[in-house]
């Protein structure tokens, strides 16, 4: 059964690397637990054990992500920023956190109460789901599965429904506005993220993260795919942005026009749940997208030059990882504060005649080129 | 004595049937649409249950990416928040039960008629390469021709679905084209 | 041509976002730029530019005297009935009679700071003031009268 990989299992046939690993201490951990215990139980702990482990990070990152935000957004529009609590304000979102989960969580009447409560849990179980299947390190992997990629783009898909729900079940017609607007949005970006997701599995063979991840060792894609690898990466990083609602997609929100759209109704910890899943998703889109073209942990490495190289392998690959991850993020966070808002026809008007025409065209052509195997 | 994987499967059996079942029964029809959603996601939780990866993504990607959003849209469109179904007459409830049970039959008369038998050839991993394979295969056992009959089909689907759109389209011109006509001759 | 027109639409648009995103990375790089002021504590080297209106006040100089005629063009200008001149006269040296302000009321709660009293003043008696910090736990209080008391017309104006 799948759960048992919960673990991931070493990967011995591409040892390129004599990069320090994690995977040492995980099957530590994985046989001291098989000698003390029966079969059930050890899964049963490791599954405590992951657990435990995603939801710290969900905490970790929620609260370092909000604050990243805050300090990008202010420094990009010539302010402070938050600056009190702490320091340097570093823990202004951890007092945030405080507030909100003494603030009473109010259903509004004539609200489907059940559905209403539902929402928010369903957003943060799919981001949850979503950490399965990435690579944190090297070899270290909660879920490695078969078609990784597949399913990152399938368990997301899933992300529309909570704001549909919440939209609906609020009993508020700007809600109801703002998650019709995002099922629009998500549904036809969810597209073109897959065609640009699609040329690099095309390029490297498979769904399997991992193996997308080795078959960058020489090279990470969106260098050795020349162009096309280039618009892919583009088209991905604006097709996510709009996945996950933010400006200048986030005409789900629109504070200007619907208030907070499908989160209009929502307080106290119900919506700091929305908020973290926004922020985990961002999280898990650009580790996606780091993965995919930025070869993930792989450190970056030139030609022959040997001795650089075996400097960019001292460096540990989760420090890899995290760096290229949260680039992406700043990258994207950079989107939202300088570029104003689309309208909705403009919104659809780039999916359909623009992004997507070139992302099929740019498939054609990769697909020709690993055929003929013309990358490097 | 039951291990973790039955206690896995039989919750995932449950979720399904529960969730099928409230879907039915449910007179909110916003919650019915979520009901089913959840049943079909504890379908493709079997399937991951059963290792077959790919089935249980595509699974998820088409019927609950897909067609529960596209439902999800539609009752947004058409019905009013808050509003019961009325309750469905005592016939109808009785068809329908029995067009259930009809098809209950068939399925579980087909299972046990079928001669199950057991085979010592390794299995075919169902990785994408194999799936990919086997799906454009040309040679024994290869589904090449049903995989080219079912994209005409969509094809033609999809070709039917501009044409209806398109004719809406062009009454509408004609009509507009119509009313232009008249503020020229004006 | 379509195609071509299509590329250059893309392109113009990369390229307009990149100059957006220009902007925002040199702020973002460049702290010196942030013009964010943390008003309680800075307080005391807090510099408003010249323009900033406040209130109005009637400037009085060494000997206590002000430029007012008491000509009222000022209540007369205000939109919002902010300005109130009490007028009396008073007897010259040479026994003639003469207008003068007895009292110029201010109600600071009804000012919107629009300058047009400043601006009908013939011979330029009241100001606009940089101060802002107008909260007070009377209401009362913010009743003002401009010129001090005691004060007397500045010679030669007329
Ligand atoms: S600034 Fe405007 S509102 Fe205030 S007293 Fe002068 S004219 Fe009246
Ligand atoms: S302040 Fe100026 S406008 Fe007003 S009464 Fe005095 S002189 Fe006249």
């Amino acid at each position: 059964m799948p759960l048992t990989s919960a673990f991931s299992i070493p990967f011995s046939r591409f040892d390129i690397h004599k990069m320090w690993s994690l995977t040492d201490i995980t099957t530590n951990i994985h046989d001291w637990l098989n000698e003390t215990f029966s079969p059930t139980w050890v899964l049963i702990i490791e599954m405590v054990i992951a657990g435990i482990a995603v939801i710290g990070l969900f905490a970790v990152l929620g609260l370092v992500l909000v604050i990243m935000e805050r300090k990008v957004s202010a420094w990009m529009q010539i302010r402070l920023g938050p600056n009190r609590v702490g320091p340097k304000g570093l823990l202004q979102s951890l007092a945030d956190t405080l507030k909100l989960l003494v603030k009473e969580g109010l259903t509004p009447g004539g609200a489907d109460k059940f559905l209403f409560n539902l929402a928010p849990i369903i957003a943060l179980v799919v981001a949850m789901l979503l950490m399965a299947p990435i690579a944190f390190a090297k070899d270290f992997q909660l879920w490695n599965l078969n078609i990784g990629v597949l399913y990152v783009s399938a368990v997301s898909s899933l992300m529309v429904i909570s704001i549909l729900m919440a939209g609906w079940s609020s009993n508020n017609k700007y809600s109801l506005m703002g998650a019709m607007r995002s099922g629009a949005q998500i549904v036809s970006y969810e597209l073109s993220a897959g065609l640009s997701i699609l040329t690099i599995v095309v390029l490297a063979g498979s769904l399997n993260i991992p193996d997308i991840i080795y078959s960058q060792a020489d090279g990470w894609w969106i260098f050795k795919g020349h162009i096309p690898a280039l618009i892919a990466f583009v088209i991905f990083i604006i097709a996510v942005t709009a996945e996950t609602n933010r400006a200048p997609f986030d005409l789900a929100e629109a504070e200007s026009e619907l208030t907070a759209g499908f989160h209009t109704e929502y307080s106290g910890m119900k919506f700091a749940l929305f908020f973290l899943a926004e922020y985990v998703n961002v999280f898990i889109v650009c580790a996606i997208g780091a993965t995919l073209f930025l070869g993930g942990w792989m450190p970056f490495h030139i030609g022959n030059w040997e001795a650089f190289n075996h400097v960019m392998d001292y460096i540990p690959s989760s420090i890899w990882f995290f760096g290229k991850t949260f680039f992406l993020i700043f990258v994207i966070m950079w989107f939202r504060w300088t570029f104003p808002r689309l309208r909705i026809d403009q919104l659809l008007n780039l999916e359909w005649k623009y992004l997507l025409p070139i992302s099929m065209f740019n498939l054609i052509l990769v697909t020709a080129i690993a055929i003929l195997k013309w990358h490097f | 004595m039951m291990n973790g994987s039955t206690i896995i499967f039989y919750l995932l059996a449950a979720l399904t049937l529960v969730s099928g079942l409230l879907a039915v029964t449910t007179r909110l029809i916003f919650r019915s649409a979520i009901y089913l959603l959840f049943s079909l996601i504890g379908i493709a939780g079997i399937y991951f249950w059963l290792n077959y990866e790919f089935i249980a993504a595509v699974q998820i990607v088409v019927y609950v990416g897909g067609i529960v959003v596209l439902i999800i849209f539609s009752i947004f469109l058409t019905q009013q928040a808050g509003e019961q179904l009325p309750r469905p007459t005592m016939g109808r409830q009785l068809f329908a039960a029995l067009a259930a049970f009809c098809g209950l039959a068939l399925v579980m008369l087909q299972l046990y008629k079928h001669n199950f038998t057991g085979t010592d050839k390794p299995a075919v991993e169902p990785t994408v390469a194999n799936i990919g394979n086997q799906m454009l295969g040309v040679e024994e056992g290869g589904y090449a021709l049903p995989f080219e009959v079912v994209s005409i089909l969509l094809l033609a689907a999809l070709v039917g679905c501009i044409v209806i759109a398109l004719k809406k389209d062009t009454i509408m011109n004609k009509e507009h084209g119509k009313q232009n006509d008249e503020v020229k001759e004006r | 041509m379509f195609i071509v027109k299509y590329i250059k639409d893309v392109f113009s648009g990369i390229k307009s976002l990149l100059v957006g995103m220009r902007r925002t990375g040199y702020y973002f790089t460049h702290h010196k730029e942030i013009i964010t002021e943390q008003y309680p504590d800075n307080r005391d080297t807090l510099k408003l530019p010249e323009r900033f209106k406040g209130e109005v006040v009637m400037p009085h100089d060494a000997n206590n005297e002000h430029r007012c005629t008491g000509c009222t063009a000022c209540e007369l200008a205000c939109p919002n009935g902010t300005i109130k001149v009490v007028t009396k006269f008073d007897i010259t040296p040479d026994g003639k009679k003469k207008k003068a302000i007895d009292k110029l009321v201010y109600h600071l709660e009804l000012c919107t700071m629009c300058n047009l009293c400043i601006v009908a003043c013939p011979s330029d008696a009241i100001v606009m003031a940089q101060t802002f910090e107008h909260s007070v736990f009377d209401r009362a209080e913010l009743t003002k009268i401009l010129n001090n008391p005691g004060s007397r017309i500045m010679d030669g104006v007329e």
